[in-house]
């Protein structure tokens, strides 16, 4: 790590962008999928009819953001320590449904987030050890 | 949820987690014998054909249901990845990840449920 690039180069800010690409594209693939929402046709199971919502396309492109800084990241950050602090993603992503997509999350509900959250945190560090010798 | 949903589901992520795997070998084929040769093609083209489809389904699932409702079950991805490890690396489950995977369960059948 050492010689590490600066500014828009520094791989600790690669991280947050490619936390904020994910977090953002999961939110707008919702909105595009509900925006087409076709739930009585049995054709919409497949999600191709997605493709016709630009904010679909929207996600798409901020996937593949997400994907090129990832790969930046792992140049420069072990998996065990990168891995982990993404997985921030998983404590935006219900706060982003709840504030941006006003979805009614009930106490079961949150209470199962929490656990799932607290489950990868614990697991995080060996899953990425693991990854990297699978 | 119904059964088809769950499926659907599981489906998603088995394909997503094959797909990471898939990619890695033909990455770390590539860093020895380079790119131009069947093997990596053919593996890049069946890692990139699964996560597209893996893609499509969760967009499927996403016209049906809240993704505050179909976003903890990624966290599955996590069980099955410990699961290949034991299989496929023959490696023993430490207290810790099993501590983590079941609280992970526990967690989606509460979200299921809600």
């Amino acid at each position: 790590m050492q010689n590490r690039p600066s500014g828009f180069g520094n791989p600790w800010l690669q991280l947050g962008v490619s936390v904020v690409c994910v977090f953002a594209s999961e939110l707008l693939l919702k909105r595009g999928a509900s925006e087409v929402a076709a739930p009585d046709d049995a054709f919409s199971w497949t999600g191709i009819n997605g493709l016709a919502s630009p904010l679909v396309w929207w996600a798409i492109v901020l996937i593949i953001a997400s994907f090129i800084s990832w790969l930046y990241v792992l140049r420069c950050i072990p998996l065990s320590l990168a891995y982990p602090l993404s997985r921030v993603v998983d404590i935006l992503v219900p706060l982003g449904c709840w504030i941006f997509l006003g979805e009614l999350i009930s106490t079961l509900r949150w209470c199962g987030i929490a656990l799932v959250v607290f489950g990868l945190a614990l697991v995080a560090k060996p899953i990425a050890k693991m990854e990297e010798r699978l | 949820m119904t059964f088809l949903a769950f499926l659907f589901i599981l489906i998603s992520l088995v394909t997503f987690v094959a797909a990471q795997l898939i990619l890695k070998r033909a990455m770390e084929f590539s860093a020895t014998n380079g790119m131009r040769n069947s093997y990596f093609t053919s593996r890049v083209a069946i890692g990139v054909f699964l996560m597209t489809v893996s893609f499509f389904l969760t967009l499927g699932l996403l016209q049906r249901f809240d993704l505050s409702y179909l976003y903890p079950f990624q966290g599955l991805s996590v069980i099955f990845i410990t699961i290949l490890a034991a299989v496929v690396l023959k490696e023993k489950l430490s207290a810790r990840l099993t501590i983590g995977s079941l609280l992970i369960t526990a967690g989606i059948v509460l979200v299921s449920m809600s």
